[in-house]
């Protein structure tokens, strides 16, 4: 839903309100009465779920999580140019969308996933403007990265199924879908974010 | 511009004016792009629209009977 027809519909029940403050004797005839209802009640209850829902959406977007300075770290770590980082080999090559690439990878598969990742986000930014942030290089992760969030694409793919490493061992696969062993452990897709290390790596320009 | 001299009407010109602003903050905050602009919408713009909701139902509960 655009913006704009939101900012429309306000600009529309502000114009009503308008005319319903100048002359609040048409309240008196039930057709004002039908119109004070939608105006100063409908109305508005209308924009503020359209508007929250905007919000939400907007939330999720790569640009709005790395609106914060002390992201910037990781949204340089996107560009990256070496494939073992496993970030940048996702946001360079489209396997997360490129506009939500952050809450693709951060968000819990699980019921009331998104919820939490937006409570989390209330927490960051009572974090960030009331305490002392950590340095980017110190942030961790609550808990440890759950390869359900990784199996949510991956799983099924030929590519992951029939992938030479993962087969190397027939207890492997079962064990990564079983979240016994992290697909971040070492030796595997270890290379994350490592934003302390970003001083010495070369960086890739293309892309949007 | 002025209020109405009956309170019931006196009472839906401020449900108005609250209702307004909520709304003027929630136009704001889509336009700004910032992280703070959804609690600025949730916590200011939602309070505003939800003070003018209530002023506007306690306005129609407490109207005179037709009678009195």
């Amino acid at each position: 839903m655009p913006v704009s027809f939101l900012l429309l519909l306000i600009l529309f029940s502000v114009s009503l309100i308008v005319v319903l403050f100048l002359r609040p004797g048409i309240t008196v005839t039930r057709g004002g009465k039908i119109m004070a209802f939608l105006v100063l009640f409908f109305l508005p209850i209308l924009c503020a779920s359209m508007g929250i829902s905007s919000e939400l959406e907007r939330s999720k977007s790569t640009a709005f999580c790395l609106s914060c300075h002390i992201m910037e770290p990781y949204g340089k770590s996107l560009r990256v140019d070496d494939p073992a980082y496993l970030a940048a080999a996702h946001y360079q090559n489209h396997r997360v969308p490129v506009d939500e690439a952050c809450y693709t990878c951060h968000t819990n598969y699980a019921m009331f996933g998104t919820a939490k990742a937006k409570l989390r986000g209330l927490r960051h930014v009572y974090i960030y403007y009331f305490t002392t942030p950590p340095p980017p290089e110190k942030i961790k992760l609550y808990e440890s990265f759950n390869n359900r969030e990784c199996l949510h694409c991956h799983e099924g793919a030929r590519s992951f199924e029939q992938g030479a490493i993962h087969n190397s061992d027939p207890y492997l696969l079962p064990a990564i879908k079983a979240n016994k062993k992290s697909c971040l452990s070492s030796g595997c897709h270890e290379v994350v974010h490592n934003v302390g290390t970003l001083a010495n790596v070369k960086f890739w320009n293309g892309g949007s | 511009m002025t209020l109405s001299t009956n309170p019931v009407e006196r009472r839906l010109q401020f449900s108005g004016v609250l209702i307004i602003l909520g709304l003027l903050v929630e136009a704001l905050c889509l336009a700004w792009r910032g992280p703070l602009a959804f609690l600025v919408s949730l916590g200011l713009g939602g309070l505003l629209l939800f003070a003018g909701m209530v002023l506007f139902l306690f306005s129609l509960v407490s109207s005179p009977r037709p009678g009195n």
